[in-house]
């Protein structure tokens, strides 16, 4: 007994003096970039202080949580503000991380995530002060708080008419039969925003394809989300679309499996199966949330429903791999500038 | 004294241990873990608004592990308390939002003991009479009852009968009659606490000073000896079984009531899980159970200050969280290395 508290208070002590150590180099860390930038503007830009509060999927969702990451690391390196952010582990921690930010005066909370809807309501009751931008809500009675919404229907729209497009052309990973899949993780409107737009689309230039649109019921399952893709694959869809968040990879390994393409969502997700993801509908959270930390720098910020569409490059597709043609980018891209002019308006309502 | 220091010994011991790993973890990741630590006692404990927030998020881990130590102390692994307290929050959220007009006096205790009587059957009706009678294993059985009633949440609430009008896929807001009000203003903390705290003496009541208990604890001592003894086996199972359930349900439903005022669509709440975790420490004890739901609860609501303000990771607190789980379920360790030590000290004793 005696020799395990020895040998525990060893380890304590060993924990300790590291710990000394570690506790220097980061202060010394600090020093040198605080004195690299001295002017006034600067010094004014890293007083304002940004914090990002993730839903629970955390930064490296692949998604959401990690474009807006991205927007906020973005703002600090090019505008120099002070960025911070807390992954939230649990539904209940919304309200606690907001409140922590806002009680240390951060000027600007980002909220990623719709969910996080009450908690913003609450926390910017109590803080008039400090502003809050919340990502794919629709709060607007507040004079502290921007709601991003994407019109996600337009760029699924985009990435509709380019595999309808493709479904005419022949090469080994497209059969003779004109089917495209969609596999949609819950069916919530986020969601269904996207499928309708890519359902538009792929009847605006292929009004023969069949679309087979089936949901998983949930955003964190692969292997439900390959089963359905392969369901699809077996029905002939040789292009299918996810909007699924995680149950997706599942989608992108199924139609890697059987040789057809798939199409990404949300950020641009070649990376995952280069040969596979031909394109990708993009949400550009990171451009809401860089835009919207500049405009409250230049207390420009507007509070209430803010856009992001393809005028503003809120949304958009990835750039296609080399096995679509230029003929179809050049169509596809005639297609973005009719929506972009109104010409085209895309309805964000699922066809049953 | 020394019978209750004797059974705190070995899960503060696990506890010790985790964190000193996870500390050496810390500085082989590059991070400073005391001030990491620090930030994370500040977190849990540094201001009374975040005491309150921890007292808040031990609320339910509290009436869960009860649940769960229940069965436990009669042999049984109740390892779908999380669907048990799915159940409790639906029907909780339901009465909270379909009743109007009715004084908070009647519409809050109605909730809570329907959320008690549906997490009750839920867990004991099938999978305590198919334990009883058939001899299907209750970790099974309340598994997949776990799933449905995930599963059905999903489908009351994704554009299902409990869906709120508008587009997020989630219930009304419970009418203010049904609300636990706060104790302590903007934070978390409702007196669901006292709940807990009223349960928790009440399962101690339950489990070692009534005949109940009694035959409970027995059945899961042995239950062949419990049979020869003349106590009714099968009942007991049933029994513990619809209690632990009876428990998750009211913690899902006082998480509504207190916290969340609306149920959301989501994967999972947690509690269910971690309650496991929080009964193990505790040894089964109630009043231990309390203790050990606080310390998760400060682990979790310190995990956030903790990333915030010195940059750590949060996940590291999962980290700690399974190396305690770890050291407390692999007991038989630290007995084994006490084992070596005492040969040792034997041994030079004798040279």
């Amino acid at each position: 007994m005696k020799k395990l508290r020895a040998v525990l208070s060893l380890m304590l002590a060993f924990v300790l003096t590291l710990s000394l150590l570690s506790g220097c180099s980061s202060a010394t860390k600090q020093q040198q970039s605080s004195q690299s930038n001295n002017t006034t503007q600067n010094a004014k830009n890293k007083d304002f202080k940004v914090g990002l509060v993730t839903d629970v999927g955390g930064i490296n969702d692949h998604s959401f949580n990690q474009l807006a990451y991205q927007g906020i690391e973005k703002a600090k390196s090019e505008l120099g503000v002070t960025v911070n952010f807390i992954q939230s582990k649990q539904q209940t921690d919304y309200v606690t991380n907001l409140t922590q930010f806002a009680q240390q005066k951060y000027n600007l909370v980002i909220a990623v995530g719709f969910l996080m809807k009450d908690a913003v309501e609450q926390v910017s009751k109590e803080f008039p002060d400090t502003k809050f931008l919340i990502i794919d809500s629709d709060i607007t009675d507040r004079p502290n708080v921007a709601s991003a919404t994407f019109k996600t229907e337009q760029c699924g729209y985009l990435v509709g008419v380019m595999a309808g497009l493709m479904e005419k052309e022949k090469n080994s990973k497209l059969n003779d039969q004109n089917v495209v899949g969609v596999v949609g993780g819950m069916q919530i409107p986020p969601v269904d925003s996207y499928i309708a737009g890519f359902q538009q689309g792929v009847k605006a230039v292929n009004p023969d394809t069949k679309v087979l649109v089936s949901y998983t019921g949930n955003f964190n399952d692969p292997a439900s989300g390959k089963q359905m893709a392969l369901t699809q694959i077996s029905q002939g869809a040789d292009i299918v679309f996810h909007v699924a968040g995680q149950t997706g990879d599942g989608v992108i390994n199924a139609a890697k499996e059987k040789n057809v393409y798939a199409i990404g969502v949300d950020a641009d997700q070649n990376y995952m199966a280069p040969d596979t993801v031909m394109t990708s509908a993009l949400k550009k959270v990171d451009v809401a949330t860089f835009e919207t930390i500049k405009n409250a720098l230049n207390n420009n910020f507007k509070s209430g429903l803010v856009y992001f569409d393809l005028a503003n490059d809120g949304v958009g597709y990835a750039k296609p791999i080399k096995d679509v043609p230029q003929s179809i980018v050049d169509k596809v891209n005639e297609y973005a500038n009719k929506i972009k002019d109104g010409t085209i308006k895309v309805s964000d309502q699922v066809q049953k | 004294m020394s019978k209750v220091l004797k059974s705190i010994y070995m899960p503060i011991l696990a506890v010790v241990i985790a964190i000193i790993i996870g500390s050496i973890i810390m500085l082989a990741t590059g991070f400073n873990p005391v001030a990491a630590y620090t930030s994370l006692f500040i977190g849990a404990f540094g201001t009374f608004p975040n005491i309150a927030n921890t007292l808040a998020n031990a609320v339910p881990l509290i009436i869960t592990g009860l649940g769960v130590a229940i069965a436990f102390n009669a042999g049984l692994f109740n390892i779908g308390a999380e669907g048990q307290y799915w159940i409790g929050a639906i029907v909780g959220t339901w009465i909270g939002y379909y009743f109007k007009g009715l004084p908070w006096y009647i519409h809050i205790p109605f909730a809570l003991i329907a959320a008690m009587v549906a997490g009750g059957l839920w867990g004991g009706i099938i999978p305590g009479f198919a334990k009883a009678y058939t001899g299907a294993h209750e970790v099974i059985t309340t598994m997949m009852m776990s799933y449905v009633a995930i599963y059905f949440s999903h489908y009351l609430l994704e554009f299902g009968p409990m869906m709120e009008k508008g587009s997020v896929p989630q219930s009304p807001l419970i009418k203010d009659s049904a609300v636990i009000p706060t104790i302590v203003p903007n934070t978390q903390l409702s007196y669901g606490i006292v709940i807990a705290l009223v349960a928790a003496l009440f399962v101690y009541w339950l489990m070692y000073k009534t005949v109940w208990g009694y035959e409970m604890r027995a059945v899961g001592f042995n239950q062949r000896a419990s049979k020869y003894a003349g106590m009714n086996v099968p009942f007991n199972i049933v029994l513990s079984l619809s209690l632990s359930g009876i428990f998750a349900g009211l913690a899902g439903a006082v998480q509504i009531l207190g916290v969340q005022h609306r149920l959301y669509d989501s994967f999972t709440s947690g509690y269910g899980y971690t309650a496991i975790v929080v009964a193990l420490l505790a040894k089964n004890n109630p009043i231990g159970v309390v203790f050990s739901a606080l310390l998760f609860a400060a682990l979790g609501t310190g995990s956030q200050y903790m990333q915030l303000n010195a940059q750590v990771p949060g996940q590291l607190t999962d980290v700690i969280t399974g190396l305690i789980i770890f050291f407390v379920a692999a007991d038989k360790i630290i007995e084994l290395f006490k084992t070596m030590f005492k040969k040792q000290k034997k041994e030079e004793l004798a040279s």
